[in-house]
């Protein structure tokens, strides 16, 4: 009899611990799970990636009006052509001060947003391009498809290509700004010359 | 004599030799060595073009079929500006229908090099034409459910295997039980009657004041255990992954590739919100690259991008009428009540993404991480030490110390009472 209620007794420990377990540790990922006062998470104010019913298009995140320069843009007015891209070849020239600080932060947003497919030092061969994307010419020993070696790109010539892409590089004018771009290149002047 | 005959044979045969090699040459020329063409192709070409499909420049595949004057074709391929500069009428043509984009000038390749391109883009096209169109069909129809099917398939058969060999377990062990309590085998016989007994037992079992005691015991340790993980899971969201409208790997894309987080997350250094990137970033990339590398089918993933913003990959062109935003789910979301600024921790502290995200470059699917609860944010704040170098905002903090130490009054506006922001906001 004793060795029965041994046995029952472990058996109940046994359902308890695998009970506690199961309905502890049962969590649903795609879910958020319990809340309270759930109206302080869900506030009134709009996120900027929220869906927003008093705009046509349902986004909270709208494009600012066209011809819009936001404070400390400075317009860059030459079309997405090919005249456009030699007139600000000719005309463009870098507004900043060639300082060791603009340098390094050329350098790290150029790893950031160019190397991927650029390469580090700039010979077009980076991960991305070994992933199975078009390789861009080398900095310094490729030939643009516009025309001369790319060794000799102004500054008005690679600000124009930043802003509207070319070919298979898309324009970066929505994740650098002016001074960002400026400084990117100051840093691809840098690897034209390796 | 014997020295004439030598001769001429010696004579006749270098001359039959010259004349094979002038005769392989000229054929090669002709027709083209389709294997060094590849080679070729795939060095200088296929950064602006593919056989069967527009990349950046047109589908060369059709587009030999169409132009079939191979002089034209060698002079473009090798310079087409002095082409365009000497207005030829079709070199014209092309330049002006890509939006005067113009191609690389190939000045270093041969009129052999160029036939070799030429003969490899034509056969290759030829064998893609001929090829069956059910073998279209086949890999597209294979891609996708099937590999499901297949990983859910050996998913049941674990599954299987592993409450077989539970059961397996539990059935040896109670054998093991009734071969040691022979008063159960016993037993075994009057099974039939087992209703009434069980009610017995259970009576008799009520009757135990240890039992109930400890079965009592059990359940208050259960609930009480449940109740406690509750209360502190409770609008914590740690381990949430919801399932995204896009299945946006992050292992390939930040992992294999190492594209950093800020490529797409370019708000994380200057601004509160790291933002989520808005289509055109995908399409950075996603312009040139519609499926997986060396996938005979076009990705359904990526052809969401190209929906959400009426895109249409054959002719590269956008309808914005049939545009639609895709609906992210939020994965991190702070209540409104706690204010959280990303390029503070990461530009001014110098924080890595993975502190707060985790691994997120080994993530096939987006989870969160850590908590975000306020204990979590206090114990990190109480641990980091501050780096004031180079940071002007310190510097004038460390300057009002100075100020209060030597004794001298502290106005408003050497704490920054005369910043615009301190008054519009």
């Amino acid at each position: 009899m004793l060795a029965m209620n041994k046995i029952k007794i472990l058996g109940t420990i046994a359902v308890a611990i695998t009970a506690t377990i199961a309905i502890s540790s049962c969590k649903d990922k795609r879910s958020t799970g319990w809340a309270y006062a759930p109206n302080m998470y869900e506030h009134l104010a709009y996120d900027p990636d929220q869906i927003n019913d008093n705009f046509k298009d349902g986004k909270t995140a709208q494009v600012p009006p066209a011809g819009t320069t936001p404070i400390g843009f400075v317009r860059f007015d030459y079309p997405n052509s090919k005249d456009g891209y030699e007139k600000a070849g000719l005309e463009v020239k870098s507004p900043l001060p060639q300082t060791q600080a603009n340098y390094a932060e050329g350098k790290l947003l150029f790893t950031s947003f160019c190397s991927p497919c650029h390469g580090l030092n700039g010979q077009g061969d980076g991960l991305v391009i070994a992933h199975g994307f078009p390789a861009p010419p080398s900095y310094s020993s490729g030939v643009s498809s516009r025309g001369g070696n790319m060794k000799d790109l102004t500054d008005g010539k690679i600000y124009h290509t930043i802003t509207y892409g070319v070919n298979a590089m898309g324009s970066y004018a929505s994740q650098l700004d002016p001074t960002e771009r400026w400084k990117v290149i100051m840093y691809v002047h840098h690897l034209q010359t390796l | 004599m014997r020295s004439f005959s030598l001769l001429f044979k010696q004579f006749s045969r270098s001359v039959l030799v010259v004349a094979g090699f002038a005769f392989l040459g000229t054929s090669a020329f002709a027709q083209g060595d389709a294997a060094k063409g590849e080679a070729i192709f795939k060095a200088k070409c296929t950064t602006c073009h593919a056989v069967d499909r527009l990349v950046i420049g047109p589908a060369l595949g059709p587009q030999l079929n169409i132009e079939t004057d191979d002089k034209f074709l060698t002079k473009w391929i090798q310079n087409n500006q002095t082409l365009i500069a000497a207005k030829d009428p079709k070199a014209l043509a092309i330049y002006n229908k890509f939006n005067q984009a113009g191609m690389t000038v190939f000045a270093d390749l041969s009129d052999g090099d160029v036939a070799n391109i030429l003969t490899y883009v034509r056969t290759t096209y030829k064998a893609m034409q001929s090829a069956p169109k059910t073998a279209v069909g086949g890999p597209a129809a294979e891609s996708g459910p099937s590999n499901m099917v297949i990983f859910a398939l050996i998913g049941v058969i674990i599954l299987a295997f592993v409450i077989i060999l539970v059961l397996n377990k539990v059935v040896s062990t109670l054998e093991r039980l009734l071969l040691k309590n022979k008063e159960l085998l016993v037993a075994e016989p009057i099974a039939e009657a087992a209703p009434v007994d069980r009610m017995a037992t259970v009576k008799k079992l009520a009757k135990n004041k240890k039992l109930v005691f400890f079965v009592l015991l059990c359940g208050t340790l259960a609930l009480g255990s449940w109740t406690w993980v509750t209360l502190w899971t409770t609008n914590v969201h740690q381990g949430y992954q919801p399932v995204q409208p896009i299945k946006f790997p992050h292992d390939l894309h930040a992992g294999a590739m190492k594209i950093e987080c800020q490529y797409c997350h370019s708000g994380a250094y200057k601004s509160k919100n790291a933002s989520i990137p808005s289509l055109n970033v995908c399409m950075n990339c996603h312009k040139t690259i519609d499926r997986l590398k060396g996938a005979a089918t076009p990705s359904l993933e990526i052809a969401k991008i190209y929906d959400a913003l009426g895109y249409d990959p054959a002719t590269q062109k956008y309808d914005t009428t049939k545009a639609r935003p895709i609906q992210w789910i939020r994965v991190h979301n702070l209540p409104d009540f706690a204010y959280f600024n990303h390029s503070q921790h990461v530009k001014v502290a110098g924080l890595k993404c993975q502190t707060c995200h985790g691994q997120v470059q080994e993530m096939k699917e987006v989870y969160q991480y850590s908590p975000l609860t306020m204990k979590w944010c206090i114990q990190c704040h109480k641990r980091t030490n501050v780096n004031m170098k180079g940071n002007a905002y310190y510097e004038k903090m460390e300057a009002v110390h100075d100020l209060i130490k030597a004794g001298k009054p502290v106005t408003e506006a050497a704490m920054g009472g005369i910043e615009c922001g301190k008054c519009h906001y």
